[in-house]
């Protein structure tokens, strides 16, 4: 965030402007008609008035968004749920429903609109950076050093000292003076006047670029995470289970599940013991918590939830086992009662339903304690649903269908994010740049010493600047030092006050 | 550890009160004072009266104590919670009065700049009051919450955060009313201007900051960084109207009405970002 002190204050703004590069984005006029076009659609994103109208649709959304109910994640990935969702919502906004729909206002922040202002606000950022880069450049590396006496007469503060010492000496002192202050000082000397030029932290203008710098690697991290990461919000897995995590080689076996609660009821933790496999061998075992997941080579098992299972044994005619495994109920049935879940008996071509008792209440369809199964060959049920008392098996479509006992299921979210660490990066860069950028303000100042006739030697010191409180201070203390340095002179200060003490 | 925690905030509470009282009796209608100084004390022009030169004195002084007590009802209530004013709006919105008043604070012995208390310490007052009709009953943490360290100073960065820009928009009001510098016993504009634009300075990278600590216990709770959670949003919303405010007036030169307006659009955006939980829901819903 560099001022454009220079260019305000020189008098000479045409030469400044050539020499440090416009800041308002490039006048020239392009002779043919798609230069132009292309040049308008450049200035239009070197526009701050641009990222403030981005920005101000973007509260505008996100308002919308807080406002009016959101779909949650889950539901929106099933057809089924959305349409049940939507019934719901028209009970709310009525007529309006369908049209919101369509607005993507119940998923506002996933809505294409939210993300091309994002979008646009990033292009923004981007060509208004480059755009500022070479004036920011030459302010940092080639400032001109000998300013004219009209400049210091301009500057907002400015003041002047007469001191017997000559220019060279006079020079030295503010030199000493102004290094003293960590301003790094660069000189240039004629025969009758020294020529000083004071800089102070002058990297940090290079701050800026930090902090865009990361907007944007936020961005790429966004997108890496996207392109080359997974997400599975509903990884689940039976206790005494294993399961590979899909498209790798890592497989997760979840020992115990325990839930523990406050004496209010309120929840005080969840905690799956786990064992990590990676192709086949044991490489990490633990408790995974909603503090602590578990981390393996990129893939992060985080807790998420949990749920009911039935562990269910099935047999074929001849006794033997074609099924053995503890089947998770994590849906609930279509009337959203009753949790239910299903397993695949592939060599039948048969999936069986198995459905479970509404709980907390007298269940006349499914008794507590027992379950209840449906089996499927394509779409076409197979014999009669069959309510399944605890160790007492029962025959449908020719196998026996055995309900063990009942147990329970954690489900984690299993997240693979090659981007998340693009993030973490960007945000240390962020932080950096703020920190350069807010508490290591840089600041400029410049001096001259000219020699008159009759040998005495008047010193300028001017920072030229809009007006500003911490500048109006150091520049004060600036001229304190001086004064003492340059031995009693007679001090003119013709600084234009901004400051008014109330 | 609990009871000395009430204790403190009441005393804060009546405290501040009092403290808002003499800082208007203090400020307003100190016609002539700006004319004195400005006459360089040659035209020595009648200043403050006696009685409100030493109302002055007590209001700093109460709010010195504010400041005090508050710190002492949120360090006795960590002690008997066992964590940072983050599980419930009580305790976080004392943790916002205490930033406000502290910015306050800092602002009035840096800058000299007691006129911002008109604005600033009723906000403060106004969520202290706001605190005192919810519940306060303290409950253990749920399971999402149990981060002490990364939450605790999470919401430290965001309340010193949100102090910072409850002063700007203090600066930006006055700053509104102060048409033409024609209010005597008011800051000049430029002044009230520069005010709002430091305590943007302080807030704007501590709230990237407060987004940051967020983002890395999101990613260690929910295994995402960013979920578009409402407050999230609204967070990150606000971050772009300040860094907006920022750009215009440092490269454009803004100083203005224009963005003056854009220093209280933002503390509007702050305050629905910090009411937000208690009318939409998300990862932050947990306000009691």
């Amino acid at each position: 965030m560099e001022e454009p002190v220079v260019l305000k204050t020189e008098g000479k703004t045409s030469t400044a402007a050539a020499r440090y590069g416009s800041l308002s984005g490039a006048k020239k006029k392009p002779g043919i008609w798609e230069v132009q076009v292309m040049g308008r659609i450049w200035r239009l994103f070197t526009s701050i008035k641009l990222a403030l109208l981005l920005i101000l649709w973007l509260a505008l959304s996100t308002l919308a968004g807080t406002l009016i109910d959101q779909v949650p994640p889950g539901i929106l990935a099933d057809r089924f749920a959305y349409d049940q969702w939507l019934t719901r919502a028209e009970g709310r906004y009525g007529g309006w429903t369908d049209i919101m729909e369509r607005l993507q206002l119940f998923n506002v922040f996933h809505s294409l609109i939210f993300r091309a202002i994002i979008g646009l606000l990033v292009v923004n950022i981007v060509i208004c950076t480059m755009n500022r880069w070479r004036s920011i450049w030459n302010t940092a590396f080639h400032t001109r050093i000998r300013m004219t006496e009209g400049f210091f007469a301009h500057s907002r503060y400015n003041a002047a000292f007469d001191t017997a010492l000559t220019a060279s000496l006079a020079a030295e002192r503010v030199q000493k003076t102004l290094r003293g202050s960590r301003y790094h000082v660069k000189l240039e000397a004629n025969e009758t006047s020294v020529a000083l030029f004071g800089d102070r932290n002058r990297f940090s203008r290079f701050g800026t670029f930090l902090t865009h710098l990361a907007l944007v690697m936020i961005l790429a991290g966004a997108v890496a995470g996207g392109v080359w990461g997974f997400k599975d919000n509903e990884f689940i897995v039976a206790e005494g289970m294993t399961r590979t995590v899909p498209g790798t080689d890592v497989s997760i076996r979840v020992d115990h599940f325990a839930d523990e609660y406050y004496i209010d009821g309120a929840p005080k933790d969840y905690k799956s013991e786990v064992a990590l496999f990676d192709n086949g061998k044991q490489v990490k075992q633990g408790t995974i918590r909603v503090n602590s997941p578990m981390r393996y080579q990129g893939i992060a098992f985080h807790q998420a939830f949990y749920g009911q299972t039935a562990v269910m044994k099935v047999q074929d005619k001849n006794g033997s086992v074609v099924f053995n495994e503890s089947v998770p109920l994590p849906y609930q049935t279509r009337d959203g009662s009753r949790p239910v879940g299903s397993f695949n008996l592939p060599q039948q071509g048969l999936v069986a339903y198995v459905i479970g008792p509404r709980s907390g209440e007298d269940d006349p369809l499914v008794r507590a304690g027992e379950m209840r199964i449906e089996l499927y060959r394509q779409e076409s049920r197979v014999g009669a649903p069959q309510n399944l008392a605890q160790g007492t098996p029962a025959d449908l479509g020719g196998l026996s269908f055995t309900f063990e006992r009942e147990s329970r299921f954690t489900g984690m979210q299993v997240v693979k994010d090659p981007g998340v660490n693009i993030i973490w990066a960007a945000s240390v860069v962020m932080i950096l740049g703020m920190v350069a950028l807010f508490y290591f303000r840089p600041a400029r100042m410049w001096a001259l010493c000219v020699t008159g006739a009759d040998g005495t030697t008047r010193v300028h010191l001017a920072i030229p600047s809009q007006r500003d409180f911490s500048l109006e201070s150091e520049f004060a203390k600036l001229r304190g030092k001086l004064t003492k340095a340059l031995a009693d002179p007679n001090i003119t200060d013709g600084s234009r006050k901004g400051m008014d003490v109330v | 550890m609990s009871e000395l925690s009430q204790f403190a905030f009441t005393v804060a509470l009546v405290a501040l009160a009092v403290g808002v009282g003499l800082y208007f009796f203090n400020v307003i209608g100190n016609r002539n004072m700006q004319l004195g100084l400005a006459g360089g004390g040659t035209l020595s022009v009648a200043g403050p009266t006696g009685f409100q030169t030493a109302a002055g004195r007590f209001a700093t002084i109460l709010t010195v104590n504010t400041f005090v007590f508050l710190t002492l009802s949120l360090a006795s209530r960590a002690i008997a919670t066992g964590h940072g004013p983050f599980a419930n709006m009580y305790e976080f919105s004392t943790a916002f009065a205490w930033g406000a008043v502290a910015m306050f604070l800092y602002f009035e012995f840096r800058y000299k700049m007691r006129t911002l208390a008109l604005l600033v310490l009723p906000v403060a007052l106004g969520l202290l009051i706001y605190a005192t009709t919810v519940p306060r009953d303290i409950t253990p943490l749920v399971p999402a919450l149990q981060n002490d360290l990364l939450l605790t100073v999470h919401v430290a960065v965001a309340i010193v955060s949100y102090g910072a820009f409850a002063v700007g928009f203090a600066a930006a009001v006055l700053y509104l009313a102060q048409r033409n510098d024609s209010i005597g016993w008011l800051p000049t504009q430029p002044r009230l201007e520069e005010m709002g634009y430091r305590a943007v300075l302080v807030g704007f990278p501590l709230l990237a900051l407060t987004i940051i600590l967020g983002a890395l216990w999101a990613e260690i709770a929910w295994g995402t960084y960013w979920s578009w959670d409402p407050k999230e949003t609204a967070s990150l919303v606000t971050w772009l109207i300040y860094g907006g405010y920022l750009h215009a007036r440092v490269i454009r030169g803004w100083r203005g009405d224009r963005s003056a307006y854009l220093l209280l659009i933002g503390f509007a955006a702050i305050l629905m970002t910090f009411f937000g939980n208690l009318f939409f829901g998300g990862l932050h819903s947990y306000a009691g």
